[in-house]
């Protein structure tokens, strides 16, 4: 059904506190450096995808109007396509299926946000509606804490096994960012002190939640046809789904969380996957929250619901375990909102074309990227695999 | 390649609702699925078109215009344009992977400040947006730079706001609609000299909502299917400065319209036009760069009176961006209007040939900085 | 760029925006909030699947029908999740240290966001011995009604 698609060019700016550049100048940065990638030039794109989160982060609306140089667009076709947080899984399923519809060959798809020139917070609680969940809105931490609360209540899981994990995957995520070269937050931590942040909103501590960051991502998109003739190593999208909730927060259940588990079940379904855990060699999540990234674990099938904690103390989320999970640190230690989740399928794209460096993982052929969106409301997965 | 066909729509009217955001979406999608005999979760995907926080006060707008989209735990996504989400919808579909998309593009213009508040942000914070560019300052520049290069009249281009405003009065959905004589609009409020206030579009509510099937599917909700032939978007550079105002990316989007849908004569083989004309001259602008005209003679097209709504080649018998104006939806309210009358199924407003084919233009950014073409056959 | 590394640091512009917007509340939520300045908490069903929604929707966003039936809801409820904000940003309502809370309000569907108040909030460790998810919660009204989710100015805990 449809064309394949591949990516065939990634390219990631160096993530952090960006003013030494403006706005377009970070965003050109990443489009550089993916044509660069794919051996290709700006008249070989063929149409340009662009998201962000919130225009209101920077104060520009419809940006894709003030990027035009910056993204290759003047005199090519142009989408811009949004959904929150989820924006950077949402242009690359857009760049997906205009490849896939036959209308080009040769699609640029670029994700960027400049975190620094805005408050985050103040930007993100205006997603909330201003009636019923903006007057208690505590940012995105409040939201995140609450999703964990719920999810240890219903599963039972003892609050300080719960501790003890996402104590964990910080330490594990921040040693993978030290051999990520575009990550923002490069430290060296503890369990200790993972465990003894200060808490933002409890059980959420410091070092369990992610920075903001300015940063920009590209990738090329190309046919089966496009992608032999350039004869660069492909990964080839196997798979992809996106699934939202509703509106209201309180209207389901968060701890099973319905979008991310059927988003995940209708890209194994195009990407034949049964046993994700054992089939899939490495995963990207999109885990701005360490309590959140399990209950990824669990709607991804990656272990049973209630179960996460005790298979990341096990190990077997590790870079050298059954499933490494966000090897390059994740978003917890880079997140421009808006190319978060398309860095999640670049890294993917890198690990499964064995080009990720010192982050690589041996072997790997076939990598889940993710992301997800709103208030808890939406999330987006695609596969990508070394064989088409 | 598959066959795209617009099968359902449904328009609110421009006037302000008293609904909230979500009853005001929920209203317009179901009327369509209604329409249709489809369940919601029977959907393929929803696409719904809205801007970002300035168009609608809320940011990431599509987490509030999910649930009146129908798209609970439906693939789905949002674009920033209307002509976009329905492109991107025909792209869906055209992939095989789909076989019904729900385009639906909201906005309440009743809710937000004056639009330039609002296109005024579209300007960078440095250069632009200090000197208080916006989209109407940018449309006075290129007023002014077609008069000077070709000759084109005040009058002639107030003749855009007579007719459609004219037009209008027969469609029930029309936001603003009056008889107005030419010199009405000249003696109307100068906004931004050239510009007067009868020129430049108002500011309405606009929920418009589609429902597109390939083409196997679409005969099971519609004995009258309206095919999307060609469509094709292009953009310019940012800076004004940096662009021929007169001599934009509109004539490079609907070539790439033209050859998808096979057109080589535009003129002849287009049969009404439903035209996005924010200010009344780009009417006119936008017919020549569309090839209704040569370049420089749009004001003789409306001298001529054939893009009347009873004429030879009518161009906006809806009435237009001038007489409604939800500035996200604006695009898609061009093809509803469009198909409407290719279905034969206008009301007052059909024009009196047989329409075949017709054109759906879109455009935003300033001076039409960004175009979108839209073919549809009946 | 000729200038690769330039002496003076690239300044940043300081800039506010700021955008007034009058939004609808439309019929079901300007009802909702006139019922709760006489101290009734209401809320609409779902004719179909029977859900009792809480902010009352004026459609089901599952069945996608209208939901003609308004319900006098229970003013106690149940703890579904609750977050301790000492958050701080711009534009916040609460000024932290608060307690947002997900009520499920008896006879009801779906969760509701609140806070949680009535006592000390400072030491957090007193504070999370006395909230518990699954714990009861009643509504505390406020004296000065305003037609606005402050009239239920807070949920108090209802002790075992």
């Amino acid at each position: 059904m449809g064309r394949a698609v591949a990516v065939i060019g990634t390219g990631q700016t160096r993530h952090g506190r960006r003013n030494d550049v403006s706005y377009p100048d970070l965003v050109r940065e990443a489009v550089r450096m993916a044509l660069e990638d794919a051996g290709i030039t700006p008249k070989d794109i063929e149409g340009v995808v662009s998201g962000t989160m919130p225009s209101m982060m920077e104060g520009i609306s419809d940006t894709h109007l003030y990027f035009a140089e910056a993204l290759c667009e003047v005199g090519k076709p142009v989408l811009k396509v949004e959904s929150c947080g989820s924006t950077g899984q949402s242009i690359a399923h857009c760049g997906f299926y205009w490849v896939a519809s036959g209308m080009a060959d040769l699609v640029l798809v670029v994700g960027m946000e400049k975190m620094f020139e805005g408050d985050g917070q103040a930007t993100m609680s205006t997603v909330a509606d201003p009636w019923f969940l903006k007057p208690f809105s505590a940012g995105a931490p409040g939201v995140f804490t609450m999703q964990a609360m719920e999810w240890m209540h219903r599963f039972n899981i003892p609050e300080d096994k719960a501790h003890e994990a996402a104590a964990f995957i910080s330490v594990t995520h921040h040693d993978s960012a030290l051999d990520n070269p575009y990550a923002h937050i490069k430290i060296k931590i503890g369990m200790d002190e993972a465990k003894n942040a200060p808490i933002i909103t409890y059980p959420v501590r410091l070092l369990d939640v992610c920075p903001t960051s300015d940063g920009a991502c590209a990738v090329i998109l190309a046919s089966e046809e496009m992608a032999k003739k350039i004869g660069r190593k492909p990964a080839w999208i196997r798979g992809l789904g996106f699934r939202g909730e509703e509106f209201f927060y309180g209207e389901s259940n968060k701890s099973i969380w319905p979008s991310a588990t059927e988003a995940a079940k209708h890209a194994y379904e195009q990407a034949g996957i049964r046993d994700p855990l054992k089939e899939l060699d490495v995963a990207e999540i999109y885990n701005p929250f360490t309590y959140q990234e399990m209950i990824f674990y669990e709607c991804f099938g990656f272990c049973p619901r209630g179960k996460a904690p005790d298979y990341v103390l096990e190990g077997k989320f590790n870079r050298t375990g059954e499933l490494p999970c966000d090897p390059s640190g994740g978003v917890l230690c880079t997140n421009p909102i808006g190319a978060s989740g398309l860095i999640r399928l670049a890294e993917a794209t890198l690990q499964v074309t064995g080009k990720a460096g010192a982050r690589q993982i041996e072997g790997a052929e076939l990598a889940l990227s993710h992301a997800m969106g709103g208030i808890d409301q939406f999330n987006g997965v695609t596969i990508v695999g070394a064989k088409l | 390649m598959r066959k795209v066909a617009i099968t359902r729509f449904a328009q609110s009217a421009g006037v302000e609702s008293g609904d909230n955001l979500m009853d005001f979406t929920y209203r317009i999608s179901k009327e369509v699925l209604d329409k249709a005999g489809l369940k919601r979760n029977e959907v393929g995907c929803v696409m719904i078109a809205s801007s970002d926080i300035f168009h609608s006060g809320l940011s990431c707008a599509n987490a509030v215009d999910w649930d009146g989209s129908g798209a609970f735990m439906i693939e789905g996504t949002r674009a920033e344009d209307s002509m976009f989400a329905l492109i991107y919808a025909a792209m869906r579909i055209l992939s095989g992977h789909f076989d019904t998309v729900l385009v639906t593009s909201i906005i309440k213009g009743s809710e937000n400040p004056d639009n330039d508040t609002l296109t005024g942000f579209f300007a960078d914070p440095f250069y632009m947006r200090p000197l208080g560019i916006n989209e109407t300052t940018a449309a006075a520049f290129q007023m002014r730079e077609y008069m000077q290069r070709f000759g084109v009249s005040e009058e002639q281009c107030a003749k855009v706001a007579v007719k459609n405003l004219g037009n209008a009065l027969f469609n029930p959905y029309a936001h603003m609609k009056k008889r107005v004589t030419v010199d009405d609009v000249l003696n109307s409020e100068t906004v931004s000299d050239p510009l007067k206030a009868l020129e430049c579009a108002p500011k309405s509510e606009g929920v418009a909502s589609v429902l597109l099937a390939s083409g196997d599917a679409a005969e099971r909700f519609t004995d009258k299917p309206v095919w999307i032939k060609g469509f094709g978007t292009s953009m310019d550079h940012f800076n004004l400065g940096d662009r021929d105002l007169l001599n934009g990316q509109l004539t490079v989007a609907a070539e790439r319209a033209y050859r998808m849908a096979g057109i080589r004569q535009p003129r002849k083989e287009i049969d009404l036009a439903e035209i996005c004309e924010p200010y009344a001259f780009q009417e006119l602008l936008w017919c020549e760069k569309l090839g209704f005209c040569p370049d420089g003679e749009g004001g003789k097209l409306i001298d001529s009176g054939e893009t009347q709504m009873y004429r030879a080649f009518p161009v906006n018998p809806s009435g237009g961006v001038l007489a409604m104006n939800p500035y996200v939806s604006r695009g898609l309210y061009r093809v509803i209007e469009a198909a409407m009358q290719i279905r034969g199924r206008a009301g007052e407003h059909q024009v009196d040939k047989k329409v075949r084919t017709a054109l759906a233009h879109g455009t935003h950014g300033f001076a039409g900085q960004c175009h979108s073409v839209v073919i549809l056959e009946g | 760029m000729a200038d690769e590394k330039p002496k003076e640091k690239p300044r940043e512009m300081k800039a506010q925006v700021t955008v007034p917007y009058e939004m609808a509340m439309g019929r079901n939520w300007h009802r909702f909030f006139e019922n709760l300045k006489e101290e009734r908490i209401m809320g609409t069903k779902c004719g179909k699947c029977s859900r009792v929604f809480i902010p009352p929707r004026s459609f089901c966003p599952r069945c996608f029908e209208d939901n003609e039936e308004w319900v006098e809801i229970g003013q106690e409820g149940t703890i579904e999740t609750w977050c301790y904000s000492n958050l701080m940003f711009y534009g916040q309502t609460l000024k932290p240290p608060f307690i947002a809370v997900q009520v499920h309000l008896d006879g009801t569907d779906v969760g509701l966001q609140h806070r949680i108040a009535g006592f000390d909030l400072s030491d957090f460790e007193k504070v999370r011995e006395l909230v518990k998810s699954g714990g009861r919660v009643r509504v505390v009204w406020n004296k000065e009604k305003k037609g606005n989710i402050f009239d239920i100015d807070y949920f108090e805990l209802i002790p075992e």
